[in-house]
């Protein structure tokens, strides 16, 4: 029996040490603060706290900017750690971190990207931090005196020119709220120090970075630092770079002993979310549907620190351009500090939101033209041998096929009454680098390799690669945890690139077992690439994610309600390795869709998160699902192809374009039914207005 | 306190305060089943059965399971027909709620053998997977109707 179902895994919350304290933190409640006194003395003796004092030697952190600190001051955002605390147990490091007395001189805050790029807004960071070298993969671009860690541009013909030649040219302003990753499991982080060396056990995807930026914060060799990642209760994109390993690392050196911290719920949605997004679209036509010109213009709010969002802010500019032979392309996409809680990685990497803008706008230009949006699609989608706006060729294209598999289940042509498509293009982590070991055992072989499992099935997917490429059963090939002392090097768990480089360097492994003395193999695959951030010329991706949804839909009008009676997602594999895994793939991922198309925002109120539970953030259950099916494109002789992620952000345009099919018009995310009515009283307003011209 | 009951089907005694919850005096026993998640009794992770009954271990106090009988994941058989179906329809992906599901699916179909779909989705409406795998959970539940 899967130990899954048995009950019988283990993750990082279950880790324990002998005479392991636990952590508890003490947060601001403010969203810009100095910190301007800290008064220990009421905590228990018994108890360690960590105050600003004992990590002022550290350095800074961060895996695209070094923007953080171990403890904050300034805190810059509600919730940020200004000491810590570890005692005996999780009630008693609770109870003492409230005895520790904070004073605070309040700061200006903001709280949403594009009041942020105003000249007069405050600071969240006063002075533009050291790109990290490390972990990053793109060149970090700062606007000097504001609260953009990154833009990112693409330049790609003349727009101008573009717009010229177009007889019709749509522009619309979108928005996507924030969204909590809720991974089941909440962070979970156990650190002990041996000497000067550090062993984590923690839940993570990125384990080689992690290492890197805390031996970078404490001045110390990655080989100091061990990093062992047990099977994630789920993560999402939640437990990537350094979240809690710096506190616990800090506060067991302090101790001299094992300390562990386990967040609370509420905790989870003060420690990492989904970019809040504001997308600008304008794109020029001609009157046959050729588009001519687009514009793309993004703020991602990536809150009080950059974390990976200045890489979030490349690939929802460049996934804002859709997959479409565009002559002229200018894109501008920003990675802006506010005094949010800090947003990175989640499941779709921004592409999400730019999707929702790029696609709906589709949507409402077909409308211009008197042109089907399928028809408009279909005459300007990319096809082999096209050059995208990265400058790139692409090849094995199938978007054409997504589409019309997915307007096909809905029946689309038929009637499109009630019913939304879009089309998706989404890039996987370039450069990037993945190496593996085989090695061979009495009853069969252990694969060692950094690919962290979170629900995704990675183990399984090695061992299913492992035992067609060793002919062996899946059952005798031992895939243990990821550990920075044992696993080879690996970039990280991320971008839906797992099962496709490490197949690969698996193959290459096995290649050397066999080259070799057939004991052990190793195998390396690095794929080069990148984009140029001033152009966004280069390499985006040495393989795309391709897919398209659709949806049908029916609205109660009296009440805002919407009732998706239809989902499907056409997803391009290429080669399925593990197909029950692959399915869940694609349904996790069309009900993660989902629940960012309906129903899942973050609310704040003055940088306060006002729903940080589950019960006022609501996540979708067995009875949210919809009718709702999926495909898998293969090819004969075809690469393998990422799809962690791909059906998450066709779902929120597929249905915001059935909705646009009955002249309801949303342009914010989530689609709440008090959003949906505003909708419908704007079409009575222009169709009166309509009226009342004639 | 001491508490008795049945446990897993053994008489066992439990140490736990008069205020403490359930989950925390299990996970105490070593049932790491019993996922502490939500806090608020609206993801079903630590979902135990009490007399058969499915119930939040977050929400129910220790003293409370006093003379009764307590079911975790870690009670049931190696051949639990439930169990085993999830395992066949592979209905789950990370696993951390897969007991919780796994323990309603069983209340579920000791009360109604052969639910309908409807009954199936509002039975474990009560229970949360992130990683949505509700599509093959169903499946499984359906695999194991009469």
């Amino acid at each position: 029996m899967d130990a899954r179902v048995s009950g019988r895994a283990r993750y990082a919350v279950d880790a324990e040490r002998p005479g392991m304290l636990h952590a508890a933190f003490v947060r601001s409640p403010y969203p810009h603060a100095r910190v301007t006194s800290i008064d220990a003395s009421a905590v228990p003796r018994d108890c360690v706290v960590l105050l600003g004092e004992d990590v002022a030697n550290l350095g800074p952190y961060g895996c695209q900017v070094k923007d953080q600190r171990v403890l904050a001051d300034p805190a810059r955002h509600i919730g940020d750690v200004v000491a810590g605390v570890a005692a005996a147990s999780p009630g008693e490091a609770v109870a003492a971190a409230a005895l520790v007395e904070v004073e605070y001189a309040e700061l200006p805050a903001v709280f949403d990207p594009v009041d942020a790029m105003a000249p007069e807004a405050p600071r969240v960071h006063e002075a533009a931090a050291r790109s990290a070298d490390e972990a990053v993969s793109i060149g970090v671009r700062p606007i000097a005196g504001s609260n953009a860690c990154h833009r990112f541009r693409i330049r790609h013909g003349d727009v101008a020119r573009g717009f010229a030649a177009a007889d019709v040219v749509v522009e619309q302003t979108f928005r996507a709220a924030s969204a909590a990753h809720a991974p089941m499991e909440p962070h979970a982080a156990l650190a002990e120090w041996e000497g000067s060396r550090l062993t984590l056990w923690t839940g993570t995807q990125t384990p080689f970075n992690t290492r890197a930026d805390l031996a970078g914060m404490l001045s110390i060799p990655e080989e100091s630092i061990r990093v062992i990642a047990p099977p994630m209760g789920g993560s999402f994109g939640a437990k990537t770079f350094v979240r809690l390993e710096a506190l616990v690392a800090c506060l067991a050196r302090k101790a001299r002993r094992p300390v562990k911290a386990v967040l609370d719920r509420a905790d989870e949605f003060l420690t990492l979310n989904r970019h809040p997004a504001v997308v600008r679209v304008r794109i020029g036509a001609r009157r046959d549907g050729a588009l001519t010109a687009k514009e793309v213009d993004c703020w991602a709010d990536t809150g009080a620190y950059a974390d990976c969002g200045p890489g979030v802010a490349t690939k929802m500019g460049y996934a804002g351009v859709g997959p479409y032979r565009i002559p002229d392309v200018r894109v501008d996409s920003l990675a802006v500090y506010t005094n949010l809680p800090p947003n990175g990685a989640f499941r779709g990497y921004g592409a999400m939101q730019s999707v929702w803008a790029s696609e709906r706008t589709m949507d409402i230009l077909a409308r211009e033209l008197e042109i089907s949006p399928l028809e408009l699609r279909r005459r300007n989608l990319l096809r082999d041998g096209d050059e995208f706006a990265t400058g790139e060729v692409m090849r094995d294209v199938h978007f054409e096929e997504c589409l019309q598999a997915a307007a096909d289940a809905v029946d689309y042509e038929a009637d499109p009454r009630g019913k939304g498509l879009c089309v998706l293009l989404k890039g996987m982590q370039t450069p990037s680098r993945a190496a593996i070991a085989v090695e061979r055992t009495p009853v069969g072989y252990v694969i060692r390799s950094a690919s962290c499992e979170m629900g995704q099935g990675v183990r399984r997917s090695l061992q299913l690669l492992g035992a067609q490429m060793l002919g062996c059963e899946p059952g005798q090939i031992v895939v243990p945890d990821p550990d920075t002392d044992t696993s080879p090097f690996d970039t990280r768990t991320t971008s839906s690139r797992s099962t496709y480089m490490m197949g690969r360097a698996l193959a290459e492994a096995v290649r050397d077992l066999r080259r070799g003395d057939g004991e052990r193999g190793f195998g390396e695959i690095r794929n080069e690439g990148g984009l140029d951030p001033d152009t966004g010329q280069g390499v985006a991706s040495t393989h795309w994610h391709q897919g398209a949804a659709a949806a049908s839909v029916s609205v109660d009008e009296e009440t805002g309600r919407i009732a998706v009676e239809r989902l499907h997602a056409a997803v391009y594999a290429g080669r399925v390795v593990n197909r029950p895994g692959a399915e869940l793939q694609n349904e996790g991922s069309m009900l993660m869709g989902l629940g960012a198309a309906l129903f899942e925002g973050i609310d704040f109120a003055d940088g306060q998160v006002t729903n940080a539970n589950l019960s006022d953030y609501n996540l979708p259950a067995a009875s949210d699902v919809p009718r709702l099916t999926h495909e898998l494109l293969e090819r004969e002789g075809a690469e393998v192809h990422g799809l962690g992620e791909t059906a998450v952000p066709p779902v929120p345009a597929a249905i915001g374009n059935a909705l646009a099919s009955l002249d309801l018009d949303l342009t914010e995310l989530p689609i709440t039914a008090e959003r949906v009515l505003a909708a419908v009283d704007a079409r009575a307003a222009r169709r009166a207005g309509l009226e009342a011209r004639r | 306190m001491r508490i008795d009951l049945l446990l897993n089907g053994r008489d066992a005694t439990i140490e736990a305060r008069a205020d403490e919850m359930l989950i925390d005096a299990l996970r105490r026993e070593g049932l790491l089943s019993v996922r502490a998640t939500c806090g608020l009794g609206v993801c079903g992770a630590c979902t135990v059965l009490v007399d058969a009954e499915p119930i939040s271990a977050c929400l129910t106090l220790a003293p409370q399971v006093s003379g009764r009988e307590v079911t975790t994941a870690e009670g049931l058989e190696d051949s639990d027909p439930v169990a085993r179906a999830f395992a066949e329809a592979h209905a789950f992906q990370c696993g951390w709620c897969t007991p919780g599901f796994v323990l309603t699916a069983k209340a579920l179909l000791a009360e109604r053998p052969d639910p309908s779909d409807d009954e199936i989705a509002r039975a474990l409406g009560g229970n949360l997977c992130r990683c949505g795998s509700y599509l093959k959970i169903s499946e499984a539940v359906r695999r194991c109707a009469s």
